[in-house]
């Protein structure tokens, strides 16, 4: 069987529960995630041929649910750009044919940091550090708030002159747009007196910077369209993607600290498509750090280069702006779901079944994932 | 390598090396600033390989630079994972660049700033500082009157 358009749609989004620390083990994440896409496609295990995962093993989950045989298996390194990466080898194996219908997971569970389990006191001696990581652990590098989030806000800071009360500005448009979303996890109203007062992870990164941690599974199933109509839902197609690697997969040795993967990945998107940035009605950009979203909106071509913060702050990226951004939130207030958030959040506006928080008549939206040395890009529209 | 250490002192995280990256461990212990070089091309390699990126070329080695660099970008890490760094918070996290070449990057703490003088492109120099007992790491200091 071919696909003869190579057109590809989303035909059913999910999301396991969430919280953290979670009792359950992972399987059970992924029957939930995956169990809830089915059903808001209308779809059973035989309906689907194709596993793409960040997170555990796309073959395993097939055994585990019952979607076998798989003409399409893909299970990520974890060392890529997060939902993008299953989502695009989903979307790729739809459109070639490899398969006719293919679920994207991105399972992931709290780690690092004050979460990690105490280690019995240095019974074992120093901490050794084998591979790439002897040239930064020895100097305290390790937590992604300094090699990623730090590391690049500093530097868009003293590039651009972009100041704390922009990222304020950032993290109260968020806010705002949580409170109108019944999943977001924080919903009260946050002011940029309260942006200011959070702690320092990393300076110039302060926690309400960064994503929430907690443990969940997404699911989103891509298939073609003729497959994806008759569904309960509206499709939503996928326009253009893009994929983009620019170099080993250590944040703290890229080449520029504000113009990298999303750049080169933003190009080659809009390369791919007639649509330009002004035909886009929402943007969901990755916000594992706040200063990554700003990065995409200046790549994407938003706004001009160093420009973001300045476009955050004149209220562009609000809910009834120009771009309204991350609409659901973002990672700071609905969850580090590593960017399945987004393209959910996304389809969910494009089939206008977004609520309160919906962007009247929303056509196109484009959702990112990643930063530095990685990052993906999907430009979707409403079928 | 490391080997020597006091049970009682806190050390940071320790450097494991391979046959590849001992020869920058035994520089910095010599306090000499090592970096992997090409020997068909002259290009600098670091972070370690076995192959010159810019000409594919496998013969590789060890050549001393000056250890004269700048400031590329830097922040003040104050959740960092292991006990040593814990007790040092905020210590000044940075990624400089050697001048020898263009993009030659090392991760490494800067000592004797002035917090409120940091800039990108501030001149810098490698200072050898024994952060714990009988560990040397190679650190990096503002150049005087920079």
């Amino acid at each position: 069987m071919t696909n003869r358009s190579n057109r590809v749609a989303v035909a059913g989004v999910g999301f396991s529960e969430v919280g953290r620390r979670l009792p359950h083990p992972d399987d059970e994440l992924v029957r939930q995630a995956i169990t809830a896409a089915m059903a808001d496609g209308g779809m059973a295990p035989a309906d689907i041929d194709g596993i793409a995962t960040m997170g555990g093993n796309a073959m395993a989950m097939g055994q585990l649910l019952g979607i076998v045989p798989l003409d399409y298996f893909y299970s990520s390194t974890l060392l890529g750009p997060a939902f993008v990466e299953p989502a695009i080898m989903a979307i790729s194996a739809v459109a070639s044919g490899l398969c006719h219908t293919c679920v994207a997971v991105r399972l992931i569970r709290q780690f690092g940091g004050a979460n990690r389990p105490p280690e019995p006191e240095r019974a074992r001696g120093p901490m050794r550090v084998a591979g790439d990581n002897q040239f930064s652990a020895p100097f305290g590098a390790g937590a992604a708030g300094a090699t990623i989030g730090g590391f690049q806000m500093q530097r868009h800071m003293h590039q651009y002159g972009t100041t704390y009360e922009q990222f304020a500005a950032n993290a109260v448009t968020a806010r705002s747009h949580a409170a109108l979303h019944p999943e977001a996890i924080f919903r009260d109203p946050l002011t940029v007196d309260d942006y200011l007062a959070s702690r320092f992870v990393s300076e110039p990164l302060r926690l309400l910077d960064c994503d929430y941690p907690v443990d969940s599974a997404a699911a989103v199933i891509f298939t073609t369209p003729e497959r994806a109509a008759d569904r309960p839902h509206k499709p939503v197609l996928v326009e253009a993607y893009a994929l983009s690697a620019i170099r080993d997969f250590d944040m703290s040795l890229i080449e520029d600290f504000t113009w990298n993967a999303p750049a080169h990945c933003a190009e080659a998107l809009w390369s791919r498509t007639d649509l330009s940035p002004s035909d886009v009605d929402t943007a969901q950009l990755y916000d594992g750090f706040s200063v990554i979203t700003f990065q995409w909106l200046e790549a994407l071509g938003f706004c001009g280069r160093g420009e973001a913060g300045p476009f955050i702050a004149e209220g562009n990226t609000r809910l009834g702006g120009r771009l309204p951004l991350n609409t659901d939130g973002g990672a700071c207030n609905f969850g580090r779901r590593h960017g399945a958030n987004f393209c959910i959040e996304a389809v969910r506006q494009l089939r206008g079944e977004a609520g309160a928080r919906q962007v009247p008549g929303a056509e196109v939206a484009v959702w990112t994932n990643a930063v530095g040395c990685f990052a993906g890009a999907v430009l979707l529209t409403a079928g | 390598m490391f080997d020597d250490l006091d049970p009682e002192a806190l050390y940071p995280p320790l450097p494991e090396p391979s046959e590849l990256t001992r020869f920058f461990w035994e520089g910095v212990a010599d306090r000499r600033l090592l970096i992997l070089r090409c020997e068909a091309c002259g290009f600098y390699v670091h972070w370690p390989r076995h192959v010159c990126p810019r000409c594919l070329s496998t013969s590789l080695g060890p050549a001393e630079v000056s250890g004269q660099a700048t400031l590329v970008t830097w922040t003040f890490p104050s959740q960092p994972f292991d006990p040593y760094y814990q007790a040092r918070v905020p210590y000044a996290l940075a990624v400089v660049e050697l001048v020898e070449q263009p993009g030659l990057r090392m991760v490494t703490d800067l000592v004797d700033y002035d917090k409120g003088a940091l800039r990108i492109g501030l001149p810098l120099r490698a200072t050898f500082r024994e952060v714990a007992p009988r560990v040397v790491l190679p650190l990096f200091a503002p150049l005087p009157g920079a």
